[in-house]
């Protein structure tokens, strides 16, 4: 066994670019995603029946099937409904949709843990309900999801790899592209496995960093 | 004719379970050692094993299964058929996950657990395996039925590398009928069932598991599917 | 100011408060003391509705809190709850919990506001922690701002549910002495305590509750001096 890395060498400037598109979808999803979860999260915590039911499916739908098969569906199952989306319009649908069914539990998780004492202390105070969910409710929740939307940023980031399968030019794309160049398996897979886990490694360093800013107030930012 | 087509998906949903039951055995065993190797007083067996949890979390399935697959014939000379590539490559990707797992539920085992055993003079494997295991065991059910959820997910990916499990077969049936949308619809409703089988069990396991007392009955936790894929 | 007539409450299945009859009146310090489960927080959390009355009435100040959600909430500005566990909210500085329901529920402007906030904070004595967060403050500064929040709504009525129980015992002090401030400017307070010392030194009166009844009520000097029923008798000389 020889490992040989040099033969990767001239494919650094393609395996970055690939990472930047990876960078991209991830974003755009995630973002995409993070607004579509909070209504589905308003659609779950309302009283109408229907809007539950409606959330909970969805939810229910996404978490219990896997992306690969929600992509499939997305880019060779909707053409039969005359929609038809390129590699990267379906890639990032099915990514959307599938991080707002997390991003909504999360959502969920982080203002059931809003202590109650503090809502019973705005009541008291004689705040109204809307005024108690905006200042009082909403910051300690924001507080106490942040670790868990990063995670579920850096999990997003990792499965956009996924994309790959049906031809998204993303990093584990130009790998698997450089491989049957070069047949230097080994060399290529480990090199995109150090890309991917330094670029989710400094994403948590980041995101921590921002997290001592942007809660300060917290017992333990 | 629709039968026919769903039986054959079933019949590779039995090779998905098959796949999933052998990793998440193999896995939870790995993982339940790793899980005690992180928290381990011997400072190599902890970094050891620390870095394995930490390097294959941070790294995407899909890149792993590939890793296995073309670099145990290079690192080993042997050649791997495709689902024991897919064991292998499931298995430590579960073990990884169930190591980080068993860390938290092994440090939520009450400290005072582990100060009696020592102080009553029971030795170290007796301590971990009799003392500790079953109640961090107990801790760390329903994050093990969640994991076990993802893994079947996870084993949708093990298709790109020839063998032919439940995503797989979709794909080759609906370019058998074009009919893209029945054949992945039909997948997608089985794996539901299994993830929904698995919820239903580990909730049992969880109740049967419980401690006989007030404040438990009332906390029991519901299995919550940690972010996969 | 405080009226309760033939106050009922039920959780579920069980009956925690089973005819309640009891009146405050204006400057007056009540004291309420009884066992674990009696219902004392209870019946604290329903004269400003944060507990649903089953059957009765509570007047605060003239205003039958049941009648509607306007009287509710005109009851909520007229009294100010200070908990056991303090509920500050942990990401506005102590001056800005001060000053937030004046501005947003009496319509104060921010100047005015924090104008109250800093007086009141310096009433508690702690007039250098207005910048400072819930989470660098000890309990017993918590507990003071928390009071003082509860003050700049400028309440008819001071409602404390066990506010030094979830205090270390050498803090405990501090807060019971601003509660004493308070009860000797004329104050109208409920306060639902352990602290024996407290209730024999401070209230005007002592209200003696188990399973959801009221057992006795007495002077300081009398209930703790020579309490008439026995449940009080065995009671007290179980904490005396």
């Amino acid at each position: 066994m020889n490992l040989y890395f040099g033969d990767i060498l001239p494919y650094m400037g393609e395996l970055l670019t690939a990472l930047g598109m990876s960078f991209g979808i991830t974003i755009a999803s995630f973002v995409i995603g993070g607004l579509l979860s909070v209504v589905v999260y308003l659609g779950k915590a309302s009283r109408v029946r229907v809007f539950q039911i409606l959330a909970s499916g969805y939810i229910g739908i996404f978490r219990n099937t896997p992306l690969l098969v929600q992509i499939y569906l997305i880019y060779f199952g909707l053409p039969v409904f005359g929609v038809n989306l390129d590699v990267f319009q379906a890639s990032l649908v099915a990514l959307s949709l599938n991080n707002a069914s997390y991003c909504a539990e999360i959502i969920r998780g982080g203002f059931e843990s809003v202590p109650r004492g503090l809502i019973e202390a705005g009541e008291a105070l004689g705040l109204d309900r809307r005024t108690i969910f905006a200042k009082v409710s909403l910051a300690p929740a924001l507080r106490g999801v942040y670790p868990s939307l990063v995670n579920q940023f850096v999990h997003l980031f990792l499965t956009s790899s996924i994309a790959s399968i049906i031809g998204l030019p993303e990093l584990m794309h130009a790998v698997l592209e450089i491989n049957s160049q070069t047949y230097r398996s080994i060399e290529v897979l480990a090199i995109g496995a150090l890309l991917y886990f330094a670029s989710g490694f400094i994403i948590s360093l980041l995101a921590r960093g921002a997290e001592r800013f942007l809660f300060r107030w917290a017992v333990n930012a | 004719m629709f039968i026919e087509q769903l039986l054959g998906l079933l019949r590779a949903a039995g090779w998905t379970l098959a796949l999933c039951v052998s990793a998440g055995v193999a896995g939870t065993i790995i993982g339940f050692l790793l899980g005690v190797g992180q928290v381990s007083k011997i400072v190599v067996l902890r970094w050891i094993t620390t870095a394995y949890v930490t390097v294959i979390r941070g790294v995407p399935v899909l890149l792993l299964i590939f890793f296995v697959y073309f670099g145990i014939p290079v690192l080993f000379a042997v050649d791997l058929a495709p689902f024991l590539a897919g064991f292998v490559a499931l298995t430590v990707v579960a073990a990884a996950y169930m190591g980080e797992t068993f860390r938290g539920a092994i440090q939520a085992v009450p400290r005072g657990q582990f100060e009696a055993a020592e102080a009553l003079g029971v030795r170290y494997l007796d301590r971990t395996f009799r003392v500790i295991m079953p109640q961090a065991l107990r801790i760390a059910v329903p994050s093990l039925t969640g994991y076990l959820i993802n893994l079947v997910k996870d084993s949708s990916l093990i298709g790109i590398i020839g063998f032919v499990e439940l995503t797989r077969a979709a794909k080759i049936l609906s370019n058998l009928t074009l009919d893209p949308l029945g054949a992945f619809l039909m997948a997608a409703v089985i794996y539901f069932m299994i993830s929904f089988t698995i919820s239903r069990i580990g909730v049992a396991v969880e109740r049967k598991l419980a401690p006989k007392s007030k404040a438990s009955s009332r906390k029991l936790a519901t299995t919550a599917i940690p972010a996969g894929n | 100011m405080i009226t309760i007539e033939k106050l009922h409450k039920q959780f579920g299945e069980v009956e925690v408060l089973r005819g309640i009859d009891l009146t405050v009146a204006a400057h007056e310090t009540v004291c309420v003391i009884g066992p674990s489960g009696s219902g004392k927080s209870t019946l604290l959390r329903c004269i400003n509705g944060l507990e649903a009355i089953t059957s009765g009435t509570i007047t605060v100040g003239g205003i039958d809190i049941g009648a509607s959600k306007n009287n509710l909430a005109e009851v909520r500005k007229e009294t100010g709850m200070v908990f056991q566990q303090f509920n500050l909210f942990p990401h506005m500085t102590a001056r800005e919990n001060v000053a937030f329901a004046p501005m947003r529920v009496r319509g104060l402007s921010k100047a005015e506001a924090q104008d109250r906030a800093n007086r009141l904070l310096e009433r508690v004595g702690l007039s250098e922690k207005g910048d400072s967060f819930p989470s660098q403050l000890s309990g017993g500064q918590q507990q003071r701002v928390a009071i003082a929040r509860a003050l700049a709504m400028e309440p008819k009525v001071m409602l404390f549910d066990e506010p030094t129980s979830a205090l270390d015992p050498e803090i405990v002090g501090e807060v019971l002495d601003t509660m004493r401030t308070l009860a000797e400017e004329g104050m109208t307070m409920v306060v639902v305590t352990h602290e024996m010392g407290f209730a024999r030194e401070v209230s005007d009166r002592v209200v003696f509750m188990d399973q959801g009844q009221v057992v006795e009520i007495a002077t300081p000097q009398e209930m703790f001096g020579s309490p008439k029923q026995e449940r009080t008798k065995s009671f007290l000389d179980k904490v005396l």
